[in-house]
């Protein structure tokens, strides 16, 4: 009663609580249709094929996978031994666990590098754990000896135990089928076959969804690579060192750089980057370092172009981020004698570090969701392969390319599109829950 | 000692190297990002000179060296049915081997299908065929393979380049735009004289109101307890103005807006000079006039926007053929124009505004305002920032599933323009919201409690204290959200818009049965840069071009409310 009372009392209120109902109602109907004509997909497809199996086969072990699986298994034993008890390790030369900075920093940049270009996926990660893993003990390490507060965390533990779950999966189931299977852990994306009606569900129709997430992730780590060098260099100069009068004409022409609809720089990549990237492409495949002949549409062309999108962003946000930091922080740093470039580099980034994280968390949402621009430039030819310089498609390219046939309702490519918008969403959803959180930490740090 | 000084010294000195390659290399990362922004710009303004292709054939100093050559015949003449009237082509090859000179004359009939073609073969007997037939837009070869150079040479036929309307065939910026000032290229009028005397009484008043002089203020001290007869004569130059105009609507209407500001601009100075009088002050001091009108600021801003627009409208007559006149040719890129996508997006933004902002409004006051900390609000507020974040295609999938299709929930709307205006207002929502929430945090809290204080409820303290205050920075937010679905083309693909629209959409096709088809601009770029003909690039660079003149506008707009606003708070 007390609920009708209100609204007697506060008509306004209650309208206005009322229009503020229809965004949970906006998002329980994406979640619904998404939802509802994935259930109806998958299950088109278990009846098919049934819901989930695997076949064994342990001679996979001496795969990459599996290799990746060792070294995992290793990079575990070392964070076990460093952090069971003092000079566990001491052992190991003092120079193998903590070389020059210089080494380090070349180390971890070709670990990253690898990573891009490596064809197993699960191998580049696994070094790059490894890698990880072995700083951390160097730097627990040298605690150990030097003195200083010792916190020991078992959230890489944890991460590596998952990995390694993962990898051994992986290393030792050769086929996957049945609904899930085939959609989460296949690699090839065929979803009209060769079938005579291309309506119905049929054998040679593959929906192995790896294919397009795997060049979307190219393009958005791409993207990443190019933006965030850039973008947080221009932040820091636009904050630390330009003069006001170009921040003021700075600042609105970003605006309006960043409302620059995404078709348009499609267009410019599919005119300018792409044939540029062409001919980089020629003189690699003149010297044997890629098998086939390059296409203008490919992922570092889209990659280019989402990555000069998402520039803007990254720069706003970023020097949104190291203005909030209190002068006080600069100015202690200045008078005890720091440099500028010192106290920019070792006070104000540490101090507004959650920022900018959150910045190119939120970039990297956006340059997963991006599509027309992607579209375009990427290409519309679905397949699984490390090679860059070839056409590709991702999941948003594919939603738009196959949407855009007139597709009747309840036919299986209509349920496929929102299978993959469905997985589309959750990503982007877990990428804008984390950048929000880290955005909401370092609001209340100020 | 001394080893350590130099030591330190040298540390020194390195340290100073370090710190200057640190800051350089810094600084010039950040001016290499903006470089970039600024070569982006001018890169996209660029591609409009792409230069087209060639209608013709090809020049006869062209040769065809021993192996095969494309013909390209894109632009066959039509009428404006869309049928072919063309005269044949002929077509001459010529070349000298062993065994003499050899000319062929090979006649080419394009005919109305499509795909439809006949290669043509050269070998050292001669040409294959001496009357082909080949379908429009289709490309056809000549392979040769005699080892000596043909020349090719075009005879008669049409030379497509140029059709008889005269649009710009290759090289020439295809945004044509006839700017007529009073007079047309035939020195005919093409203004009305009402709406023009309006628009010069309303630059007068903007100028007297703007650097208030004694001299001027005298004449107007005259009309002093007149103040009804002024409004009242401006409704009636406001009514005469429209009644008199035939047919040029938009021009009618800014001319009856003009004498209705100029007559409230007239009645504020009259009244303003008033209230000085019965303060027993002299008129000789300006700045003391400029206080006494009520709300002056707003005025000056309201008539110079108001003049600026009218600007465009009555004493020039700008008049862009490619905006607002021409659709898209099948055929020739050159005289293609966007109006049709023009108008749709005109449409989907009206749309997109009418469902979007009071509701989103109405959630950011309900939000900022009216909600309890509970669970609830919390929900809401995490399903807003996290909406603002979803990819704009999963918003196309949600409009195609609810009001495109017929099926479970869907509205059946088909791929209307009301679907889109739906879906793009959906798609708003959230940024408005987020931008209102803002603005909404931005009052100041003594403003609220002050209002409490003199015994106000809440919704009067909302609607006459809060939302005032607000309103700039909810005015940019919407402003700058309708900028990005202005922009927006994948959902719009999803929901099945198409490019060859070639009338004006209807916004309520769907509800009464009508041809729902529509486009927007950017849909018309996506369709235009995928067709394989470098024409249709320049094409779409133009349509570019035109859709970020449009965002721009929009975005200072924004900018400009948003400055004069802070300026008023300020003061």
């Amino acid at each position: 009663m007390s609920f009708l009372n209100r609204i007697s009392k506060d008509k306004a209120g209650t309208i206005l609580f009322l229009t503020s109902l229809s965004v949970i109602l906006i998002t329980l109907g994406i979640i619904q249709t998404l939802l509802f004509e994935t259930i109806t997909f998958f299950t088109d497809i278990a009846e098919h094929r049934g819901w989930f199996s695997l076949d064994w086969d342990f001679g996979g072990i001496l795969s990459a996978s599996g290799f990746a699986f060792l070294i995992l298994l290793v990079a575990l034993l070392i964070d076990y031994e460093s952090k069971k008890e003092k000079n566990r390790l001491s052992y190991i030369p003092q120079e193998i666990l903590n070389p020059h900075h210089g080494i380090m920093k070349a180390i971890f940049i070709i670990v990253l590098l690898q990573l891009l270009l490596n064809d197993s996926f699960l191998l580049g990660i696994s070094i790059l754990f490894f890698a990880m893993i072995w700083r951390a003990a160097g730097k627990l390490q040298m605690k150990r000896i030097y003195g200083g507060n010792i916190e020991i965390s078992n959230t890489w533990r944890n991460v590596l135990f998952l990995f390694i779950f993962i990898t051994l999966f992986d290393a030792i189931t050769m086929n996957y089928s049945g609904a899930f299977g085939e959609f989460f852990l296949q690699n090839q994306w065929t979803p009209t076959g060769a079938c005579e009606d291309r309506r119905s569900l049929c054998d040679t129709m593959s929906f192995g969804v790896n294919s397009l997430l795997l060049t979307t992730l190219q393009v958005a780590f791409g993207a990443l690579l190019i933006a965030v060098p850039l973008g947080v260099g221009c932040a820091i100069y636009l904050s630390e060192y330009a003069p006001p009068r170009l921040v003021a004409i700075v600042k609105p022409t970003l605006e309006i750089l960043a409302g620059i609809p995404s078709v348009v720089y499609g267009f410019f990549a599919f005119i300018y980057i792409g044939p540029l990237v062409v001919e980089f492409g020629e003189y690699a495949f003149a010297n044997g370092w890629i098998d086939d002949p390059p296409n203008i549409l490919n992922p570092i062309n889209g990659a280019i172009v989402v990555g000069v999108m998402i520039l803007p962003l990254i720069a706003s946000l970023s020097e949104d981020a190291l203005r909030a930091v209190p002068n006080e922080l600069r100015e202690g740093s200045l008078a005890l004698g720091a440099t500028k470039i010192e106290t920019t580099m070792k006070v104000m980034i540490q101090a507004s570090l959650s920022g900018i994280v959150a910045s190119i968390i939120l970039a990297l949402s956006r340059a997963v969701g991006e599509t027309m621009a992607v579209t375009l430039a990427v290409g519309t030819v679905a397949v699984y392969t490390s090679n860059m310089f070839l056409p590709a498609q991702t999941m948003t390219a594919y939603i738009a390319q196959r949407v855009g046939g007139d597709l009747p309702f309840g036919e299986i490519g209509y349920l496929t599109i929102f299978a993959v918008g469905l997985y589309l969403f959750f990503i982007t959803l877990c990428l804008n829950l984390l950048g929000n959180k880290v955005l909401s930490t370092y609001r209340e740090a100020y | 000692m001394k080893d350590i000084d130099k030591l330190q010294k040298r540390n020194r000195k390195l340290r100073g190297l370090t710190e200057l390659a640190g800051s350089m290399g810094l600084a010039i990362t950040g001016l290499i990002g903006l470089l970039f922004l600024g070569i982006l710009i001018w890169q996209i303004a660029e591609p409009t000179f792409i230069e087209g292709e060639r209608g013709e054939i090809t020049a006869a100093s062209e040769s065809i060296p021993e192996s095969n050559y494309r013909f390209k015949w894109d632009f066959p003449t039509v009428d404006e049915n869309g049928k072919l009237y063309s005269d044949p082509v002929v077509v001459r090859f010529q070349w000298n081997d062993e065994n003499g000179f050899h000319s062929h004359d090979v006649q080419i009939n394009v005919i109305d299908t499509r795909q439809v073609k006949t290669d043509i073969y050269i070998d050292s007997n001669g040409v294959d065929q001496t009357e082909i037939e080949v379908g429009r837009k289709t490309n056809f070869n000549a392979y040769s393979s005699i080892r000596v150079p043909v020349s090719v040479e075009q005879i008669s036929g049409p030379v497509p380049n140029a059709d008889k309307t005269g649009y710009p065939s290759v090289n020439s910026f295809v945004i044509t735009g006839d700017v007529h000032i009073l007079l047309d290229d035939e020195n005919e009028q093409v203004f009305q004289p009402m709406e023009l005397i309006a628009w010069i009484t309303l630059l007068i008043l903007v100028i007297v109101l703007t650097w208030p002089i004694v001299a001027t203020l005298k004449i107007i001290q005259k009309l002093k307890g007149r103040r009804t007869l002024i409004k009242l004569a401006s409704y009636v130059l406001a009514g005469i103005t429209f009644v008199v105009s035939d047919g040029m609507f938009v021009a009618a209407a800014l001319g009856g807006i003009c004498w209705i500001v100029s007559g409230v601009i007239l009645y504020r100075i009259a009244e303003g000079i008033e209230r000085l009088e019965s303060l027993g002050r002299e008129l000789s001091e300006p700045s003391r006039l400029k206080h006494s009108i009520s709300d002056r600021d707003g005025v000056l801003m309201w008539s110079r926007m108001l003049l600026f627009t009218s600007a465009l409208f009555i004493p020039l007559l700008i008049d862009i053929p490619f905006l607002t006149e021409r659709y898209q040719d099948i055929f020739i890129p050159y005289a293609s124009g966007i109006r049709a996508a023009f108008y749709g997006t005109i449409w989907v933004m009206l749309i997109a505004m009418f469902v979007s902002i009071p509701i989103s409004v109405g959630a950011a006051i309900y939000l900022d305002e009216y909600a309890k900390p509970n669970r609830t609000t919390k929900l809401i507020q995490a399903l807003v920032t996290n909406l603002a974040g979803v990819p704009s295609i999963v918003f196309g999938m949600f409009g195609l599933a609810i009001f495109v299709k017929q099926d479970g929930f869907g509205w059946g709307l088909g791929p209307s323009v009301l679907a889109a205006g739906l879906t793009m207002g959906v798609m708003a929502m959230p940024i408005i919201v987020l931008a209102g929430q803002e603005a909404l945090r931005s009052v100041p809290r003594t403003l609220r409690e002050s209002a409490y204080g003199i015994g106000c409820t809440k919704w009067e303290v909302t609607k006459d204290h809060v939302l005032p205050s607000a309103m700039p920075g909810m005015m940019t937010g919407t402003i700058l959200a309708m900028s990005r679905i202005m922009g927006e083309a994948a959902p719009l693909v999803v929901i099945g818009a198409t490019a060859m629209i070639l009338f004006d959409p209807e916004p309520l096709a769907a509800l009464n049965g009508g041809n729902v088809n529509f486009t927007v601009i950017p849909i018309q770029i996506y369709f235009w840069t995928a067709e394989p003909d470098h024409a249709w690039h320049s094409m779409a660079a133009a349509a570019s071009i035109a859709l970020i003149c449009l965002l721009i506008a929009m975005n200072s707009i924004a900018i400009v409310l948003r400055q004069h606003f802070r300026k008023r708070l300020k003061s």
